[in-house]
């Protein structure tokens, strides 16, 4: 089968792509482009339309006059980002929680979704997954709340063990230390499980074969583990790696929020945090137009930067 | 959704680009408003809704509104939760109702004013009967720069209250307060003198929560201004560089350092603030007047002989005299827009429909609906519906009124706390403290407000807590005023002197 | 799924993981039977115990209060329109245009795949898209809740990845056996991808389920409210801020009420994972190449 097939794909192809001329090679598509339409005219229509949007970040755009009748400022928003006192703690604040994220929590789906594969005891299985990934639909209002019951020093559960293994208490809650840990914890706990759909599909690309396979070779569990499951999902974790870098300097508003007091508001501020409060008292349009502008910027250097290392080890990376 | 509308969405096929082309139904919400004088006159307003289901055009309260105020109402009610973006979107399509709440005074407003989408109304109102009847407080604080754009909400200026636990105060033969000094002692009694008789020590005086609302209420009774007060010089100077403020901290220090409020106070989750006051492990919260008969009310579903546990009281008096913290008095402004209301004469016939909902009937029939569908009179007492659907037909139309001067709704038979809540705000009305600074807009403050705030108010728990010392409260203020805050104080004062 | 020995370091390996898991199934869903429990508890429980799991009185009011009117059943049909036809175009749109972004050898693929990452990053916000929603006469329409947030570029770039990670020889097969394009699409990849399709189904269902915020910008009758934005109106009261006096107008609803609100918002989209679940077990795709 294999000698025909390289026979007949030779015919398939009578010219090789590169010397095909431009109109060949689309008239070779057609059929390609025709299901591609109907993406481009939505991205389009309601993505690069609306892209004036952007240059808000250089206008002082009121709603009400319109964009075009509104002042050009030039880099006014973004030299009153940059020279704000308090920039180089935002960034810092910012940066860190990102590197915590994607140190701590980015691997967690991963794991998980290794620790159930092992499972084979289906209906086990399938409630573990189903039990996991509850807490994704939960609101962050809800989440803080039960985090200040359980870690308060007032009483809460987890300080009740603390103390009785240490004698004394901790201050998750308003000691600038805890508050990176207590954030991550938080989102470990709500999106770990939700994070594992993803991987659970990419490992039902694994045939059987090849774990019958390495078990010939006398792998044990955790090299099968090794050398079969987590290749199987390497592209997977990539592709998602990249991608969240694009979004590296954006954080959860809400669960910072509801986190932050006065006691740890000096590791708690963030770029999100920040600009929601300058919303209030400024007007968010331009201002933010220009913080997101800036993250932006952040994150495409961020994505072909990953994607350019990602192809320089022989990963696929993005296209 | 009705079946048949449901069935005519499914039909629709899924194609995208047959969607593009088809499905193009104009807004046909233009409308000239016929000027003759019997005809309704169309209204269009855009305003808050808290209710999952808004009156719409066929509630017969709505209609018989209408039928009042000889009007034809367009209503768009927005939910209350994300009202700001909807108004910013509104301001950019350009197509503005006749009526446009605005939340408060938001940038966007403030410069929507500026552009001159809206109607001046300063020269205006004098003429309706009950609109000429504004508060002259509330006035000043929703008012740009000395000027009305916009008709307030009246909300309670004297809503700021504490309520105690009178059995409490009962059981150990204690007094409401009347001083700073009794307020202390009994905060001491309720947390030391087992106030509660079961025996054991497991209660505070006070509870107070993350929202840092009370602190700003009790430093307002050491006769700490609102915000901002005027120096011996007449200049308006911030309330944190007062002494009176440095004794309201030294003070609250000394609750804490007592363990008079409760120790978590600075990370407690705010949706819990009321629960250990319900449970009886609190006596006292300082907070709003009507937050008395609402905890009393839960005490009481599970506690019968809990119906006068409560009792409610404005402030208490401090060395300088009585004070009690004012709310701004107002929660959303009606402006008038200049592109959908054209002449002065259709600018008056909407102030006259605005003027007429203030009328005793006008305000009954949005808060209470019409008589024998949405209520009854029995006994002289005023009965509401219990029937949901009748409920919702009516109970968002509220959000159109303007209690102007005064509530003149009908009311359900008031409780004693009930009563006694509208004493407390009523008098506090009289030693409210107003921030003088309030019509004032800022260019400073829009752009560094937020961090200078911060500022103030985190080193305030922080010297509470003791995390820092007076030393540290200098710092706080050296920042405050190296971060923006000295070019605040003088833009103030400028713009104080050029509308006195 | 893989049958096969077990070395002891194995069973005592499977013995941990079974029970690690069991712990962390119930440290997931724990908070979420408090939630349930708090919905049917009674406000003084609530003020009184800080975290339970059987409410001491059991008391039906909040969810008498949700369902006393028709309108949360309405706008339960809402938001199942909108889910059921939203996620219909979004996987339509996401696995067409996927497919052809996948074959390395398409004129143009790069520049087309530069642009959907660009609008990852770059976007023009809530105001310019709410112009052509408005343009296109989409207000108060529901298609204004599915057409702007059709296409997800993350999950478009990801669909496109597992696309890619097809063996070549399949569609080299599948030509010699005289297929058209439209066939290996039709015919080979989609069934193919059952795993894909069931994720990413999955994905667009959860997100259209609970999205309110476009509906707040676009849908203005009341009657067309979907389920989320009507809870929000029924919670969110209770979240104003102090300084916000308009609940005095609106009594803040009661805890209990907005658990339960919770509750009937997630139990939809909760059961009908376990339905797509079985699609992502199988692991057809190599073996079918053998065949």
């Amino acid at each position: 089968m294999a000698n025909l097939k390289t026979e007949q794909s030779v015919k398939v192809h009578t010219l090789p792509i590169n010397k095909m001329t431009l109109w060949e090679r689309l008239k070779k598509d057609r059929f390609l482009y025709v299901l591609l339409l109907p993406g481009i005219i939505y991205f389009a229509l309601f993505k690069y339309l609306p892209m004036w949007g952007t240059l808000m970040a250089f206008k002082d755009y009121s709603p009400f006059l319109g964009f075009w009748a509104s002042d050009w400022v030039g880099l006014e928003h973004f030299k009153n980002f940059f020279s704000n006192p308090d920039f180089f703690r935002l960034l810092r604040n910012t940066l860190i929680l990102a590197l915590y994220d994607i140190v701590f929590f980015f691997p967690a789906p991963i794991i998980l979704s290794l620790l159930i594969n092992e499972i084979r005891i289906t209906i086990y299985k399938r409630s573990i997954q189903t039990f996991v990934y509850v807490p994704h639909f939960m609101s962050w209002v809800i989440i803080a709340s039960i985090s200040y019951v359980f870690l308060t020093t007032s009483g809460g559960v987890i300080n009740e063990v603390v103390s009785f293994f240490t004698g004394k208490e901790i201050s998750f809650l308003s000691s600038p230390e805890w508050f990176r840990p207590v954030i991550i914890g938080q989102v470990i706990w709500k999106e770990t499980g939700w994070g594992t759909v993803i991987f659970l599909a990419a490992l039902a690309s694994v045939s059987p074969e090849q774990y019958e396979a390495a078990i010939v070779d006398g792998a044990g569990r955790f090299r099968r583990m090794w050398h079969v499951t987590l290749p199987a999902l390497k592209s997977t974790i990539i592709i998602l790696l990249i991608l969240r870098l694009g979004n590296f300097l954006d954080q959860g508003f809400q669960q910072i929020y509801l986190m932050t007091n006065s006691l740890n508001r000096e590791v708690a501020d963030v770029f999100d945090t920040y600009v929601y409060f300058m919303g209030i008292t400024q007007g968010a349009f331009s201002y933010s137009a220009a913080v997101g502008l800036f993250k932006a910027v952040v994150g495409i250097i961020l994505i072909y930067g990953t994607n350019y290392f990602a192809k320089k080890i022989g990963e696929e990376g993005l296209f | 959704m009705n079946r048949k509308s449901l069935m005519k969405l499914w039909g629709m096929p899924l194609l995208f680009v047959v969607l593009l082309i088809g499905c193009s139904d104009e807004e046909t919400g233009s409308d000239d408003g016929n000027t003759s004088g019997d005809n309704p006159y169309n209204i269009s307003i855009m305003t808050t809704a808290h209710t999952p289901e808004p009156p719409t055009d066929d509630s017969p309260a709505l209609q018989a509104l209408e039928e009042y105020t000889n009007t034809d109402l367009d209503i768009t009610f927005v939910p209350n939760s994300n009202y700001e973006e909807r108004f910013n979107i509104t301001l950019a399509s350009g197509e503005l109702p006749h009526i446009l709440l605005a939340a408060d005074k938001s940038p966007s407003f403030i410069g929507a004013v500026e552009d001159g989408a809206f109607w001046d109304l300063t020269d205006y109102v004098g003429e309706y009967e009950n609109l000429s009847q504004m508060n002259d407080i509330v006035v000043n604080n929703s008012s740009i720069d000395g000027k009305i754009y916009g008709i307030y909400r009246a909300r309670p200026l004297g809503r700021m209250a504490v309520t105690i636990r009178q059995d409490w105060l009962n059981n150990l033969n204690l007094e409401t307060p009347e001083t700073i000094d009794d307020f202390y002692n009994v905060l001491k009694a309720f947390s030391e003198d087992d106030p509660d008789g079961n025996g054991q020590d497991d209660t505070t005086g006070m509870i107070v929560s993350e929202y840092d609302g009370p602190w700003d209420i009790m430093q307002t009774w050491f006769g700490v201004p609102n915000k901002w007060g005027e120096d011996e010089e007449g200049n308006l100077q911030p309330h944190f560089m007062t002494d009176e403020y440095r004794e309201a901290l030294d003070f609250f220090k000394k609750l804490y350092d007592e363990e008079l409020v409760n120790e978590d106070f600075a990370v407690m989750d705010s949706g819990k603030w009321h629960d250990a006051f319900i449970d009886g492990k609190a006596g006292v919260i300082v907070d709003v007047a009507d937050a008395a008969a609402r905890n009393r009310n839960k005490m009481v579903e599970s506690d019968p002989s809990m119906e006068d546990a409560v009792d409610v009281f404005g402030a208490v008096e401090g060395p300088n005299g009585l004070f009690n913290l004012p709310t701004t008095g107002y929660s959303g402004l009606f402006a008038i827009s200049k592109t959908a209301v054209k002449t002065e004469e259709e600018l008056k016939k909407v102030l006259e429909f605005l003027d007429k909902l203030n009328t005793e009937e006008g305000q009954t029939l949005a808060t209470n609906g019409v008589e024998g569908l949405h209520y009854e009179i029995e006994d002289g007492e005023y009965v509401m519906t219990t029937d949901q659907e009748k409920l919702y037909e009516f109970q968002d139309l509220n959000q159109l009124l303007m209690f102007i001067p005064e509530d003149r709704f009908l009311v359900e038979k008031q409780t004693e706390l009930d009563m006694k809540e509208k004493e407390v705000i009523a008098a506090n009305e009289d030693i409210a403290v107003a921030n003088p600074a309030e019509p004032l807009i800022s260019e400073v403050y829009s752009q560094r407000g937020q961090q200078l705030d911060n500022i103030i108010k985190d080193a305030r728990i922080k010297y509470i807590v003791g995390q820092i010392d007076e030393q540290g409260l200098d710092e706080a203020e050296t920042l405050w005023k190296t971060s923006g805050g000295d070019e605040y104080i003088e833009e103030i004062n400028k713009l104080y002197e050029e509308i006195q | 799924m893989h049958k096969m020995h077990n070395t002891p370091a194995g069973r005592v390996f499977d013995v941990f993981n079974h029970l690690f898991l069991l712990l962390i199934a119930i440290g997931t869903f724990i908070p979420f039977v408090y939630v349930i429990a708090g919905s049917f508890a009674t406000e003084a429980e609530l003020a009184r115990r800080a975290f339970f799991l059987i409410p001491e009185n059991i008391t039906l009011d909040a969810y008498k209060y949700i369902f006393s009117t028709n309108t949360f059943i309405r706008s339960i049909g809402v938001s199942i329109f909108v889910t059921i036809a939203g996620t219909i175009v979004s996987l339509a749109l996401s696995l067409t245009m996927a497919y052809p972004l996948s074959r390395k050898g398409l004129t143009g693929r790069t520049l087309l795949l530069n642009l959907v990452i660009f609008t990852m990053v770059f976007n023009g916000g809530m105001i310019p898209t709410y112009m052509i929603v408005k343009s296109l006469g989409l207000l108060d329409s529901l298609w204004a809740l599915i057409l702007p947030v059709a296409i997800n570029p993350f999950y478009l770039i990801i669909i496109k990845s597992f696309f890619q990670n097809m063996p070549d020889e399949l569609e080299e097969a599948a030509k010699i056996d005289g297929c058209s394009e439209i066939g290996i699409f039709w015919r080979i990849i989609l069934p193919l991808s059952k795993p894909v399709i069931a994720t990413f189904t999955l994905f667009y269902a959860v997100f259209y389920w609970n999205d309110f915020f476009n509906a707040l910008l676009y849908i203005s009758d009341s009657s067309k409210w979907p389920v989320q934005l009507l809870l929000q109106q029924l919670v969110m009261i209770a979240n104003v801020d102090f300084g916000n006096m308009d609940t005095l107008l609106s009594e803040p609803p009661e805890e209990s009420l907005k658990m339960a609100v919770i509750v009937v918002a997630t139990i939809p989209i909760l059961v009908f994972y376990p339905f797509l679940q079985k699609h992502f077990a199988k692991g057809v795709l190599l073996g079918s190449v053998k065949g």
